[in-house]
């Protein structure tokens, strides 16, 4: 399909082409019409941060070598950093940086940090994250774009490669066709052909990567492509990355309001694409137009967002296959849930979604839309409100909101009393630590998660609305959060951002990316949720009961031995860190933490949490000593 | 459950969880747990996530069944308090400390002071496999035998003592 849509905006396919191609995807005509409809330039792109101001000219010529074009090309699409780890072969690119100080380079040490700081800039931004690694170190960089790949945010990557007269001859660090590699996890890889065509192949591979439904993007550059010179143009954003905001059809959604202000019980299931489309304030608007309940995300996979204020009255959290609260819906509106098409007999399934591709993918969907959820859910809005009048329908979601209301604010002080009957044990719960958090982090701050089981802890504090906004990983890929942080902080410089990650996660990743935090002085705070233990991963596999199960033994989880000290390791890399043990000393902690970011430091809490659930008691783990196999001393 | 065989571990996830409802579902058919008061509504709300299989091998009293319990509503089960007292109430009266077990695994124990109280006070929540299962630190059986007596295990402190010291004799490094 992607193919098809690039083969359209190449002016390869005539529109009705296009039509009766996605058709083929089984994509309903009105849909398909208006994804064609939509794919021509209407105002800002769904997800992306207002334009830049207007450079002099929106096309201009330049002469330099493929380095000076590539990165020309980057800042008359209104690039500002780009994200490195540099190599040999890509000195043209950062020798034209040296003439070009409207782009900031922001080095890592890693090329996984280095992809996750600019996914997590991505992400805050709105922008697309610019990554530049060195071709030995692209798989590095995959682990995370996998993450990024999987929660379809904007990236482009490059390498620099062989030259094109050395491709092919097995030289030292060269594997064929290496762009390959990047193929399940790219919307789109290239390889430059020519310095003449530089601008024109960064240009194409910024467009794909921001066109909904975004994702990354990878470029092989030959080392020749960026030495030799040419001339060439290079264009501003506007002129080539054109806004796909699609509206969805007019008939569809009257169909769709129809149902929703007849529906007995409806629900609505909402999704990342709502976050991505800067859609909040029109969801909160139809929820309680409707006064229907929402639920949102899964456990603790699948969804990087809270679309929704996670205490708002109406919101009566997960997402399950069978709801016992508020029954079977029916009518299920889902918004932007990837996973939310939850159909069973009985309910109309009413799905709109911003990826096409995973539209009606698993379930049976009676009313199916492509759009960009911002505007769908204002157009529902205004349906809903065109067809009855202002008291009826306040009637109607009264008379909906009230069993929802009644239920969140009793969850809501269940949970709190679950969570305060558990506080003073050491080592600290996982509640204490989340109703801690909850007191202790402004309400503005960005709250980057890259934790497993720490995610029990999300139900205790406030996400979305005025509050703490959060970010995570669909995928959960480890690894990510540190970096993930530093990137959202340097898209958000003015707001508190703090960056929990797992034990497990700290070391999937290493200490590599404190390096950064500590180099551009990142005000963030670093919390290791530390419970010696892939914890949930044990959970889940105990919870299949096999053999470590019944004979207690956790043959692959236990990570106590070595007990890594964390706080240790941030002082080696220039971070200030301290260790948490007893939950009457968190307070203290949290707020030297903030003493710190505001002086512009970064800080690392390692925090000694309980383990939980099955095998939690269990410091075991299959012991070997290779000094003991040993025959002699050396 | 089946995350671990289906896909390998390093994706068994939450949105397996999700996968498995369906077979959750299927199970419910076949439901593994004991007659009682409080079955239907504990096959309900704890078969919306995960099969309702492992819940059945376990055996533990009220206070650790809460635990558990507790620790599902965080996760997103839905069960109000006093659903959650009928259920916990269920679960510690049929899947208690020595109630409905499961026939043993044969686990011959060595002769020794101490060995009958393991044997009757130590396979009411589970297998003596487990007790036997690996060769402690000798000085770590003292906590562990605490834990469990915290945990329900029916010993008076001598007992503990006594079980404590025929464990680190015979299952000691
Ligand atoms: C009231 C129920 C109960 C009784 C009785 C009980 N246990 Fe346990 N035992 C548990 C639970 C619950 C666990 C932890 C289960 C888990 O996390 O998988 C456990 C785990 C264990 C483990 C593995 C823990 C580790 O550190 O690896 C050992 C060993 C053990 N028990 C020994 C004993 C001994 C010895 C006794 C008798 C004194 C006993 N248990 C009696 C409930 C019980
Ligand atoms: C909202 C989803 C959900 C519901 C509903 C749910 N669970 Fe769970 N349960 C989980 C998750 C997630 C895990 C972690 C392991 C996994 O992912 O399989 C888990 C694990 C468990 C475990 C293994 C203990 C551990 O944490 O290692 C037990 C026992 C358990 N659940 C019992 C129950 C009981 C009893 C109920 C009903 C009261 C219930 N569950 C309802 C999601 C749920
Ligand atoms: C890069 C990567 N490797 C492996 C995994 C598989 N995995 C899932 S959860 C987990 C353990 C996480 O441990 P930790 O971060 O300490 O979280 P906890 O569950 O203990 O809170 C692992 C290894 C993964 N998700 N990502
Ligand atoms: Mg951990």
């Amino acid at each position: 399909m992607k193919q098809l849509i690039k083969d359209y905006l190449d002016q390869g396919l005539s529109r009705r082409q296009l039509v009766s191609g996605l058709s083929a995807f089984g994509m309903s005509t009105v849909a398909a019409k208006a994804v064609a409809q939509n794919l021509a330039p209407l105002g800002p792109g769904a997800g992306q941060a207002a334009s830049p101001p207007q450079a002099p000219s929106a096309v201009r010529e330049i002469e330099g070598n493929g380095g000076k074009l590539f990165v020309e090309q980057l800042k008359s699409a209104g690039v500002e950093y780009i994200f490195f780890n540099p190599s040999t072969g890509d000195h043209p690119i950062f020798d034209a940086l040296v003439d070009l100080p409207e782009i900031k380079i922001i080095k890592g040490i890693q090329e996984g940090a280095v992809t996750a700081m600019a996914d997590g800039y991505a992400r805050a931004s709105g922008r697309t994250g610019i990554v530049v690694v060195a071709n030995i170190g692209l798989p590095n960089a995959m682990t995370q774009m996998v993450n990024t790949f999987k929660d379809q945010i904007p990236m482009l990557v490059a390498v620099a490669s062989v030259g094109q007269n050395e491709l092919g001859r097995d030289q030292w660090q060269e594997v064929d066709h290496h762009e390959l590699m990047t193929e399940p996890i790219t919307k789109w890889f290239w390889q430059a052909q020519s310095t003449e065509a530089m601008a024109e192949t960064t240009r194409r591979a910024l467009k794909f990567a921001s066109t909904p439904p975004c994702g990354p993007v990878f470029l092989s550059l030959p080392t020749n492509t960026l030495e030799q010179h040419a001339k060439t143009q290079v264009w501003e954003r506007s002129k080539f990355d054109v806004p796909m905001r699609i509206r969805p059809d007019k008939e569809d959604v009257e169909k769709a309001a129809r149902m929703l202000i007849e529906a007995k019980n409806p629900l609505l299931s909402v999704g990342d694409e709502i976050t991505w489309c800067r859609g909040e304030k029109e969801l909160i608007e139809l929820a309680e137009l409707l006064g229907a309940p929402v639920a949102g995300e899964a456990g603790s996979l699948g969804y990087w967002s809270k679309p929704f204020p996670t205490r708002h009255p109406l919101y009566i959290g997960t997402v399950l296959r069978t709801m016992r609260f508020p029954g079977k819906p029916d009518v299920l509106l889902n918004l932007g849930n990837r996973w939310g098409e939850n159909a069973s007999p009985g309910t109309k399934l009413i799905s709109i979604r911003l990826d096409p591709t995973s539209l009606a993918r698993e379930a049976p969907v009676d009313l199916a839309m492509v759009a960009d959820l911002k505007l769908a859910m204002a157009d529902l809005s205004a349906a809903i409100r065109s067809m009855a009048t202002a008291s009826l329908l306040k009637d109607i979601a009264n008379k909906r909101a009230e069993r929802a209301r009644a239920y969140a604010a009793q969850m809501q002080q269940e949970r709190e009393a679950i969570a305060h009957a558990l506080t003073d044990s050491t080592p600290i719960s996982m509640e204490r630590l989340g109703l801690e958090l909850e007191k202790n982090l402004d309400r503005d701050t960005c709250y980057v998660a890259d934790v497993d089981s720490g995610k029990t802890m999300d139900p205790l504090m406030a996400f979305g609305g005025g509050d703490k906004q959060y970010f995570g990983t669909g995928p959960n890929v480890l690894g990510w959060g540190m970096a993930a942080g530093f990137g959202v902080k340097l898209a958000r410089p003015d707001v508190p951002v703090v960056s929990v990650v797992g034990d497990g996660s700290f070391l999937f990743s290493g200490p590599q990316p404190l390096w950064s935090m500590a180099r551009y002085k990142a005000p963030v705070t670093v919390i290791v949720l530390n419970n010696h233990s892939y914890n949930n991963e044990r959970n889940r596999i105990w919870n299949g009961a096999g053999r470590q199960f019944e004979a207690a033994r956790d043959m692959t989880c236990y990570n106590g031995s070595p007990d890594v000290d964390f706080a240790k390791t941030a002082e080696a890399f220039g971070v200030e860190g301290e260790t948490v043990k007893e939950p009457a000393s968190l307070a203290g902690a949290f707020s030297r933490a903030k003493a710190a970011m505001v002086e512009g430091r970064p800080y690392l809490l390692d925090i000694h949490i309980k383990r939980e659930g099955l095998g939690a008691v269990s410091d075991w783990y299959p012991p070997y000593s290779i000094a003991d196999l040993r025959t002699r001393k050396v | 459950m089946s995350i671990t065989s289906a896909r390998g571990v390093a994706f068994a996830s939450a949105v397996a969880v999700i996968a498995l409802a369906s077979q959750a579902q299927a199970q419910q058919n076949n439901n593994p747990l004991p007659p009682g008061d409080g079955r239907d509504i504990v096959s309900v709300a704890c078969s919306q996530c995960h099969y309702l299989g492992t819940i059945a091998k376990i055996r533990d009293g009220a206070a650790g069944w809460r635990v558990y319990v507790s620790n599902m509503v965080l996760r997103g089960a839905q069960l109000t308090p006093a659903e959650v007292d009928k259920v916990v109430n269920y679960l510690a009266t049929n899947l208690g400390p020595g109630i409905n077990l499961p026939p043993p695994r044969p686990v011959a124990l060595p002769d020794g002071s101490g060995k009958q109280l393991v044997e009757t006070r130590c396979a009411l929540c589970h297998d003596l496999e487990r007790v036997a299962a690996v060769k402690r630190k000798k000085q770590d059986w003292t906590p562990i035998v605490a834990n469990m007596a915290a945990w329900g295990a029916p010993v008076t402190a001598d007992e503990a003592k006594t079980i404590t010291n025929y464990l680190a004799a015979n299952f000691g490094d």
